[in-house]
């Protein structure tokens, strides 16, 4: 454990996103790149292949066909690698409850690291996702020392 | 009121003359006909010379009582501004109907290619009716009404021992 | 620039085929994975550059949204409504409201349907805008992308405002009405938005940028025959030179009283198709204008007091709504046999024409390079195609 977190504190200087997002995270993620949020302030940036990346964005339902594909993208990355999970539907099903072809709980599929609620999150919340992960490996992203300090308490 | 419904109650004339078959107007650019299984192709090759190019929808109610399928075809005329909707039924034991895909071509066929998935009624004459939303789906066709979803739900996702899933079966 | 840029100097893709002769047939996968919109693959076969076939690949967003209507009561359905299509979640409530309230034969007070055009066109307004973010970033035009984006939010904050979500309203356009009030101010707010994006606007300048024009002139041309038997429907059709708007031809909520224009191209390529959407955008801020200016005092829901659900009925009959989203044409069947819930919903979404034969008539024949092109200027969701 000891050693994987230095792994990760020497690799997660910037996190470095893969995007499997369905509708409502795209909608409400895409605004992150945007200049409003600008998330590339905290080093933050989205790559075009799961092979550069460092965290898993899943947002949103996963039908019994798309989270084949999450699988095999989640095995093309490399270690160390932390998957966020967004949205209620992810943690059980939200709005899809009673659907049937769609996964109920991320968990069973795929290792969720931190899973962030919201019909769907905003984008508030994801930071604070992206910022717990620092925290967590003890890193503390180059513009955002005050944020991360604020948060150890 | 009635000398503003004069377009509507005119394509009813033109569809009676031919098919001996009553509609009704229900509102302003609304028609609903209802016609037999056997007359459907006929009917849908006069509307579309009547100018009624676009479909807009097809459609399919389920009535398991009754033992049929109902389907509905939503056709919109750019030139006319009418809405006509033709509703004929099938047999749900044997649900095969001729295909509209020379009328409207590509357009009917993602339509019946859909519907083939979703209520397993067959097209006759439409050559691609490969499943198009779900993979590796083994069970019934999921949106007729016997298809017991919840059940399914609860069986495929559910875990009643489990202490936070047990409300999904009360 | 442009004219200082001859195109004989250029190397076309015909001087390529010459240079790289032979077998160069293989399969490609567009998707599902791709930073352009949600879940959608598209299988191509190529030969060289050039595209010979293309096979949609949809079903990733598949939730059975009609079956899932069967079950739950009309307010609980307005909610869900939302979720059809996140990028249009108020156009959507718009469709399924108008269903139920067509069936129940609720007259609507004049101050509810105001409110609803309101909302309706800023959410076309706002749907619009990601599609020209997401179709500069396809196009390698990242300002664009970052400033569409950052007005666009902006709309979103006036939708936090009056229906409490950013993206989804949670049912604000229910049957009968709307669900709350217009808040305190919300008026010189919603004003103040639309200066600003008409500021963007004014910035973007028409899209008349070199990027745009030479990536899509003259790209995914569409004849006017081949858009109707596709069955394209909104600006896609409209950028073939048919005048036609469902606004317009089928008025629905208070259309016929407005003012506005239906914008029409002739070309049929990706270029008119993305001019078309700049135009709508300016029609829909005149139209919210209009509404601003003449919307009256009254009730915003009839029955005014929210009736317990167990007493709602919904009469029996069938309607068939038809409304005009920002991708096209947004239909609802709705069949009723008296009960609380419906007996079957059929959603009929722009993009399940769009994006399936459309888009493969389309790319047949095209260049690889174009497909970016192509796929964003049919502006199309995933979500409302799988339901």
């Amino acid at each position: 454990m000891v050693e994987q977190a230095t792994k990760m504190k020497r690799l997660i200087n910037a996190i470095w996103i893969f995007n499997w997002f369905n509708s409502c995270g795209f909608c409400e993620l895409i605004p992150l790149v945007g200049s409003r949020w600008d998330m590339e302030r905290f080093g933050m940036i989205i790559t075009g292949t799961p092979r550069h990346a460092d965290v898993l964005f899943i947002a949103g339902y996963q039908t019994l066909k798309s989270i084949k594909r999450a699988q095999v993208i989640y095995e093309q990355m490399p270690d160390p690698k932390a998957v966020i999970a967004l949205g209620a539907c992810t943690m059980s099903g939200g709005m899809y409850w009673d659907s049937y072809n769609t996964i109920k709980r991320l968990a069973d599929y795929i290792p969720v690291n931190i899973y962030i609620p919201g019909c769907p999150p905003r984008p508030e919340a994801v930071f604070e996702a992206c910022m717990k992960i620092f925290h967590h490996v003890g890193a503390v992203p180059p513009h955002g020392r005050k944020f991360a300090k604020a948060h150890r308490g | 009121m009635a000398e503003s419904l004069h377009k509507e109650s005119k394509v009813i004339e033109d569809i009676s003359a031919k098919f001996k078959i009553a509609g009704k107007v229900q509102r302003e650019r609304r028609v609903w006909v209802t016609i037999d299984k056997d007359e459907l192709i006929a009917l849908c090759n006069f509307a579309k010379g009547l100018g009624f190019e676009h479909l807009s929808a097809i459609s399919v109610t389920d009535w398991p009582e009754e033992g049929t399928f109902e389907l509905t075809y939503h056709l919109w005329s750019y030139s006319e501004r009418i809405l006509l909707t033709i509703k004929t039924k099938l047999d749900r034991a044997n649900p095969a109907v001729g295909s509209v895909v020379p009328i409207w071509k590509e357009n009917a066929q993602i339509h019946e290619r859909e519907l083939h998935e979703l209520f397993g009624v067959e097209f006759e004459g439409n050559e691609d009716l490969t499943p198009l939303f779900l993979e590796d789906w083994d069970g019934p066709p999921p949106f007729r009404k016997d298809f017991d979803w919840k059940e399914y739900v609860r069986q495929q996702y559910y875990d009643q021992a489990n202490e936070r899933e047990r409300a999904y079966y009360d | 620039m442009t004219k200082q840029m001859n195109e004989k100097e250029l190397i076309t893709i015909e001087h390529i085929e010459q240079i790289i002769p032979g077998d160069t047939d293989y399969n490609f996968y567009f998707g599902p994975a791709h930073s352009g919109s949600g879940n959608f693959g598209v299988k191509l076969r190529i030969d060289g550059e050039k595209v010979t076939s293309a096979r949609a690949d949809p079903g990733y967003l598949h939730r059975g949204f009609e079956k899932l209507m069967e079950y739950r009561i009309p307010m609980q359905n307005a909610v869900l409504s939302d979720r059809v299509c996140v990028l249009e979640a108020l156009n959507w409530n718009l469709v399924h409201a108008e269903a139920v309230d067509e069936l129940t034969g609720v007259e609507i007070p004049q101050r509810a349907r105001y409110i609803r055009v309101l909302m309706a066109e800023m959410s076309r307004l706002q749907s619009h805008l990601i599609w020209y973010g997401v179709m500069s970033l396809a196009l390698g035009f990242d300002t664009g992308f970052k400033m569409a984006f950052g007005y666009r939010d902006y709309i979103l904050d006036i939708f936090e405002l009056i229906t409490g979500g950013r993206v989804y309203p949670a049912g604000y356009i229910c049957p009968g009405g709307v669900r709350r009030d217009l808040p305190d101010g919300s008026e010189d707010k919603i004003k103040r938005v639309l200066d600003q994006t008409e500021e963007m606007m004014q910035k973007m300048k028409d899209f008349d940028n070199i990027v745009f024009s030479r990536r899509t002139k003259g790209v995914g041309t569409l004849r006017t025959e081949d858009a109707i038997r596709l069955g394209a429907t909104g600006p896609v059709l409209r950028a073939c030179g048919v005048e036609t708007d469902v606004r317009k031809d089928d008025p629905y909520e208070i259309y016929d009283e407005l003012d506005f224009d239906i914008p029409v191209r002739e070309e049929g390529d990706a270029y008119a198709r993305c001019l078309i959407r700049g135009r709508e955008m300016e029609e829909s801020i005149k139209i919210i204008k209009q509404v601003l200016d003449r919307i009256p005092q009254g009730n915003i829901r009839e029955p005014a007091k929210i009736t317990p659900p167990s007493r709602v009925k919904i009469p029996e009959g069938e309607v068939y709504v038809r409304n005009e989203l920002a991708r096209g044409e947004g239909c609802a069947y709705m069949r009723s046999v008296g009960g609380g819930e419906p007996y079957r919903v059929k959603l009929r979404g722009p993009d399940f024409l769009h994006m399936i034969p459309v888009l493969e008539h389309l790319l047949k024949g095209s260049q690889i390079a174009d497909i970016p092109a192509i796929y964003w200027s049919l502006n199309i969701c995933p979500a409302d195609m799988d339901r």
